[in-house]
C-alpha cells in the first residue's frame, strides 16, 4: 500500500493554497493534514502542481528529479545569507572579546615600553601580520581627533597618573591605530608643550609609520618596485628617532625631518568619500577574513604559523571516523530497539527497555569514560580488566606492525571511545524512534489499516515505520555537526587528537583563525545537516514535494 | 450525559478539575516516576539550603564559660567564609525560610499560588541585597569578621581543662577549608568521601556543589526562557518585518553548535566566575524558546479570544503578556524543565574542561580532579551526583511532557 499514495491528497490542487487563500474546496475540508506538515516543515510544502498518477512512470520521476534540483539550488542559494550571517556572529564573539594575542598583557613587563622596543616590535609586526591592528567590523579611523589622540598620548609616559591598566590599553590603542594616526601624531609633536609628550609622539610617529609590503608575492616588475619602495622609506623612517636623554639639538633635527617628511606626504592621509567608505568596510579584520575566505583559505594559525585547512584536513579524519562509526552504530541499534519497544509497549520488556535507555540518556559522557579509562584501561589498579590502551589513537610503534595489524590497533584504541560516543546518542535516538512510532501508531491511518485486517506486521513495517521514521531523519541534522565538536569532551578524555582537542587547545591559546574555521566548517555541516534531513523527508514521505 | 456525570461513573467523587493548572497537576500526579523525581528535586532544594546546618566547620551550639552562642548562624553572612553570592542566596533562604514555611502554612487554600511565587520573591529579594552585598555598602547582610577556628579552640579549651561544649555539624567541616595532611585521601571515618588534592572534604563540595547545580540549572534557563519569549512573542504577534529579522537570527544561532559557542565564550572571559557560566549558557540556548513561543503565537494570535480582547480596546502589551504568553507556556515549560538537565550538565562539562568557576565547589571540577589523578572517590560520587540530578530534572520533564499533552489523556 505504500507506493500507492492515497489519492486524495493529490487531488487537490495545493493544500497550502487552499488554506491560505480559504478557497471553498470541498475536499479541503476532508483533507487529513497532519500538523506535522503544516508547521514542522518550513521549507516544504504539501502540494503536486497535477496529479503524478496520470503521467507515466518515467515523466513522474524525471519530473520529481527536476523539481528536487531546483529546490536544492534554492536551498544553496538561502544558506549564503544564514552562513554570512554565522560568520559575522562569530566573528563579532571572538574578536570583541577580551585578551588578545600577541599584546603587551601577553609579553609582561608594563612600563618598559620605551627599553623593550624589540618586543613591542614583534608584537607590532605580530599583530600587523595577521590584521589584529585591525578594526574587527568597521573601521572609523579616518575620524579620530587631535584630541583623542593627544588624551591618549598623556596617558603613556610613566609619570602619568593613570592606572597601569588604562596605560595598556591607551598604549594598545595608539599601536594598533597605526597608519592611520600619523596626522595626529604630526599635529601632537608640533603643538604639544610638554616635552616628554612631544617626545612619545615621536616614538609612536617612528613605529606607525612602518608600513606593510604592499605585495607579499611580487611577480610583475611594477609590484617588486612598489615593494621596494616602502621598505625603503620603511628603513628610513625606521631610523628617525632618539633616546629621552638625547640632547635636545638631536632632537629638533629628527623633529624636523618628520615636519618635512610629513609635509610632502600629506596628501596620503587626505581621503575622499569612496576612499572613506572603503576603508569603513574594508580595511576591517572581517572584510579581511572574508577576502580570504572567498579563496577557501582560512588563514594562518597564530600558534604554530601552519595554515589551517592542511591541519583540518589532517585532523578530520580521526574527528571523522570517530563520528560516522558511533553515528552509524547508534542508528543501526537505535531504530530497532525504537521499533521493539514501541511494538510492546507497556509490557515488561518495553519498561525495562525504556528506562534503562532513560539512564543511559541522563549519563554524562565524560563520567562515562572517565570510568571507563579508570577500570578498563591500562593503568587501571585491577590487573584483570586492563584490556584497552589509556587513550590516543594508535601505540607508539604501530608504524612497524602490518597494515591489517595497524587497523586493529586502531580500532583496539577508539573501542572506549566509540563506546562513550555511541550510547549517549542511542539513547536519544530510541527515545525519539519510540516516541515517534507511538505517536504514528495511535494515528487514524493505522486503526483503518488495522480494520482492514492487515497483519501487524505489515501495519508496523510498511504503515507505520516511514512516517514514524521522520523525527529520528530531523535529528541527523544536529548529529552531523557533532562530526565536528560534538566529541570535545570525548577528544579530551582519550587523548585523541581529533577536530574537538584541536578546538579546545585553539580556544585556550586565542588561536583566533582555528576557532573560527572550526565554526564556519561545523556551521555549514549543520546546514547541509538540515537539508539532508529535509530532502530525507521528502524521500519518506511521498506527500511531501519540493517546491 | 453529560460530562460531569461520565467522570464521576469512572472516576468516584471527584469532580473534575476547573482550571488548565489544576487539569496538568491532576495528569502529573498520576506519573509515579515524575512525581517521585519532584520529591527529589525538592529534597535537592532543601538540602542545598541547609547544607550549612549538615556541614560546617562551626558549631551549632558553643558555650564556653555560661557565654552561649551559635556560631553557625552567626557566620552565614560573613564575607570571609561565603565569598560567592550563590552561598549567599541559599544562605537567606535558610534564615527566612520558617517565614516562608509559615507563609505556606497559613495560607492553606493559596499553597499553590503562593509555592509558585515564594522562589520569585525570595529572588527578587535576593537581587536588591545583591549590588549592596557586592560592593560593601552599608547592609545587613555584608559583614566581615574573622574566623574562627573552633577545633582548635575546642583542643586548647579541653587541654587547659575548661568546660566547654560544643555541638557541630555532622560533617565539621567547610567545603573551602583545607588540610594538607590528608590531601588525596581515600573515604574514611573522618571524611565520608574522602578529600581532593587540596586536601578538601569531598562530602563538603560535593554537598554545596547542590547549590551551584540547582543556581546554575535554574538562572541559566530563566534567562534564556527570558530572551526566548520575548524574541519569539516579538515575531509570532507582530510578524512581517520583524518576525524576518529574527526568524533569521533564530536560524542563524540554530547552526552556531551550542556548546561551541559557549566554550568559546567561556574560554574569552577573563577571571570567569559562576555567573559568567550561567549568562553565557542563558544567552546562546534562547533559540528553541524563541521558535516554540513564535509558534505557539502565531496559532494564538488567530484565535478570537485574542482578537475579542484587541476589540475591547486593551493595550497590545496587555494582550500579549495577560491573554497570549500563558497560553503559550506550556511547550515552553516543558523545554525549562529539561533545560534546568541541560545546563547541568553543560556547567559540570565547563568545569571538566577547567573552564568553569575555579572558586566554587563545581561536582565537574571534582570528576576532572579524579580524573588527572586516577582517584576512584573523585570520579564516583561526583559523577553519580551530576547523572541523579540529570536524571531527576529528566524525569520531571518528561512527567510534565506526558501531561500536557492532551492526546495522552485518559
Amino acid at each position: 500500500m505504500v507506493g500507492q499514495d492515497p489519492p486524495y491528497i493529490y487531488g487537490i490542487i495545493s493544500a497550502k493554497k487552499v488554506l491560505e487563500q480559504k478557497l471553498p474546496s470541498a475536499q479541503a475540508l476532508f483533507l487529513p493534514i497532519p500538523r506535522r506538515i503544516l508547521f514542522g516543515i518550513p521549507h516544504l510544502a504539501l502540494s503536486k502542481p497535477e496529479s503524478p498518477l496520470m503521467m507515466e512512470p518515467a515523466q513522474r520521476v524525471s519530473g520529481k528529479w527536476n523539481a528536487m534540483r531546483s529546490y536544492i539550488l534554492k536551498r544553496l542559494l538561502i544558506m549564503i545569507p544564514t552562513f554570512f550571517g554565522i560568520s559575522v556572529i562569530v566573528f563579532i564573539i571572538i574578536n570583541m572579546a577580551p585578551g588578545r594575542p600577541g599584546t603587551l598583557r601577553q609579553t609582561g613587563d608594563v612600563g618598559a615600553y620605551m627599553r623593550g622596543e624589540q618586543t613591542q616590535e614583534s608584537v607590532r609586526i605580530f599583530r600587523e601580520q595577521f590584521d589584529l591592528d585591525k578594526p574587527v567590523l568597521f573601521n572609523a579611523r579616518f575620524a579620530i581627533t587631535n584630541e583623542e589622540i593627544l588624551a591618549l598620548l598623556q596617558k603613556i609616559p610613566s609619570n602619568s597618573k593613570v592606572a597601569n591598566m588604562e596605560r595598556i590599553h591607551a598604549y594598545e590603542r595608539l599601536q594598533d591605530d597605526g597608519y592611520y594616526i600619523i596626522p595626529q601624531l604630526i599635529h601632537a609633536m608640533r603643538t604639544a608643550r610638554d616635552i616628554t609628550l612631544r617626545d612619545t609622539a615621536v616614538y609612536f610617529l617612528r613605529t606607525n609609520s612602518q608600513r606593510m609590503i604592499p605585495y607579499p608575492k611580487a611577480e610583475t616588475a611594477a609590484q617588486q618596485e612598489a615593494n621596494h619602495t616602502v621598505s625603503i622609506e620603511n628603513a628610513m623612517l625606521s631610523n628617525w628617532r632618539y633616546q629621552p636623554e638625547s640632547p635636545e639639538e638631536t632632537k629638533q633635527q629628527i623633529i624636523a625631518k618628520w615636519n618635512a617628511w610629513y609635509d610632502e606626504h600629506q596628501g596620503r592621509w587626505q581621503y575622499t568619500t569612496a576612499g572613506k567608505l572603503r576603508m569603513f568596510f574594508g580595511e576591517t579584520r572581517f572584510a579581511k577574513y572574508w577576502r580570504n575566505l572567498l579563496h577557501l583559505d582560512f588563514g594562518v594559525s597564530l600558534v604554530t604559523r601552519q595554515p589551517v585547512m592542511q591541519t583540518m584536513v589532517s585532523k578530520l579524519k580521526y574527528s571523522i571516523s570517530l563520528s560516522i562509526i558511533s553515528l552509524l552504530l547508534a542508528y543501526l541499534i537505535s531504530i530497532p530497539l525504537g521499533i521493539f519497544s514501541a511494538v510492546r509497549k507497556d509490557t515488561a520488556t518495553d519498561r525495562v527497555v525504556t528506562s534503562s535507555l532513560f539512564m543511559l540518556y541522563s549519563l554524562p559522557s565524560y563520567f562515562v569514560g572517565t570510568l571507563l579509562l579508570y577500570f578498563l584501561s591500562k593503568g587501571s589498579d585491577y590487573p584483570r580488566l586492563r584490556w584497552f590502551p589509556t587513550g590516543g589513537w594508535s601505540s607508539p610503534d604501530s608504524m612497524q606492525l602490518t597494515s591489517l595489524g595497524q587497523i586493529k590497533d586502531i580500532g583496539w584504541h577508539l573501542m572506549l571511545p566509540i563506546l562513550c560516543l555511541t550510547y549517549g546518542s542511542l539513547a536519544g535516538l530510541s527515545r525519539y524512534m519510540r516516541a515517534g512510532l507511538l505517536d504514528v501508531i495511535r494515528s487514524d491511518y493505522i486503526r483503518t489499516a488495522r480494520a482492514k485486517g492487515l497483519s501487524e506486521r505489515v501495519v508496523i513495517f510498511k504503515h507505520a515505520l516511514r512516517n514514524g521514521l521522520l523525527p529520528i531523519l530531523t535529528l541527523l541534522a544536529g548529529l552531523l555537526p557533532a562530526v565536528l565538536g560534538g566529541s570535545v569532551i570525548i577528544e579530551t578524555i582519550f587523548g585523541i587528537p581529533g577536530m574537538g582537542l584541536w578546538l579546545i587547545d585553539s580556544i585556550y591559546q586565542r588561536d583566533y583563525n582555528v576557532i573560527m574555521a572550526e565554526a564556519l566548517v561545523s556551521a555549514l555541516l549543520t546546514l547541509v545537516g538540515i537539508l539532508i534531513s529535509d530532502l530525507s523527508y521528502a524521500l519518506v514521505d511521498p506527500r511531501i514535494s519540493y517546491k | 450525559m453529560n460530562y460531569d456525570t461520565e467522570t464521576k461513573m469512572m472516576e468516584g467523587p471527584e469532580p473534575p478539575p476547573a482550571t488548565y493548572a489544576a487539569i496538568v497537576w491532576q495528569q502529573f500526579r498520576k506519573n509515579r516516576p515524575a512525581v517521585f523525581g519532584m520529591w527529589c528535586v525538592i529534597i535537592l532544594f532543601l538540602l542545598a539550603t541547609f547544607a550549612p546546618l549538615i556541614c560546617m566547620n562551626q558549631p551549632l551550639y558553643f558555650a564556653s564559660n555560661g557565654r552561649v552562642s551559635f556560631p553557625v548562624f552567626q557566620s552565614l553572612f560573613n564575607r570571609n567564609i561565603w565569598e560567592n553570592s550563590v552561598d549567599i542566596f541559599f544562605n537567606l533562604l535558610l534564615v527566612l525560610s520558617p517565614v516562608y514555611l509559615l507563609g505556606l502554612f497559613l495560607a492553606k487554600g493559596h499553597r499553590l499560588w503562593l509555592g509558585a511565587r515564594l522562589p520569585v520573591l525570595h529572588f527578587l529579594l535576593f537581587l536588591c541585597i545583591l549590588p549592596a552585598s557586592i560592593f560593601g555598602w552599608k547592609n545587613p547582610l555584608y559583614i566581615q569578621k574573622p574566623i574562627i577556628q573552633y577545633d582548635v579552640l575546642l583542643q586548647n579549651a579541653h587541654e587547659q581543662g575548661r568546660n566547654v561544649r560544643a555541638i557541630f555539624p555532622p560533617i565539621p567541616y567547610h567545603y573551602r577549608q583545607t588540610n594538607p595532611n590528608i590531601s588525596g585521601d581515600p573515604p574514611s571515618r573522618q571524611h565520608l568521601l574522602g578529600a581532593d588534592k587540596q586536601g578538601r572534604d569531598v562530602f563538603a563540595r560535593m554537598l554545596f556543589g547542590t547549590r551551584i547545580s540547582l543556581t546554575i540549572g535554574v538562572v541559566a534557563v530563566s534567562i534564556y526562557v527570558a530572551i526566548g519569549i520575548i524574541f519569539g512573542a516579538l515575531a509570532g504577534y507582530f510578524g512581517g518585518m520583524i518576525d524576518l529579522v529574527i526568524s533569521r537570527l533564530i536560524e542563524i544561532m540554530f547552526c552556531i553548535p551550542t556548546f561551541f559557542l559557549i566554550l568559546t565564550l567561556a574560554a574569552m572571559v577573563e577571571r570567569r566566575s559562576i555567573f559568567h557560566v550561567m549568562a553565557i549558557i542563558g544567552v546562546t540556548s534562547w533559540p528553541e524558546v524563541a521558535r516554540l513561543v513564535r509558534a505557539e503565537f502565531l496559532r494564538l494570535k488567530e484565535l478570537e479570544y485574542s482578537q475579542a480582547a484587541l476589540a475591547l480596546g486593551l493595550p497590545r502589551r496587555r494582550v500579549i503578556f495577560r491573554h497570549l504568553l500563558p497560553n503559550a507556556l506550556a511547550p515552553v515549560l516543558v523545554t525549562a524543565t529539561f533545560g534546568v538537565a541541560g545546563a547541568i550538565l553543560i556547567e559540570s562539562g565547563l568545569s571538566f574542561l577547567a573552564l568553569g568557576d575555579i572558586t566554587v565547589p563545581s561536582w565537574g571540577e571534582l570528576l576532572n580532579q579524579g580524573r588527572l589523578e586516577q582517584k576512584i572517590w573523585l570520579i564516583m560520587y561526583p559523577g553519580l551526583a551530576i547523572f541523579f540530578v540529570v536524571s531527576v530534572f529528566n524525569l520531571v520533564g518528561e512527567g510534565l511532557r506526558d501531561a500536557l499533552d492532551p492526546r495522552l489523556r485518559k
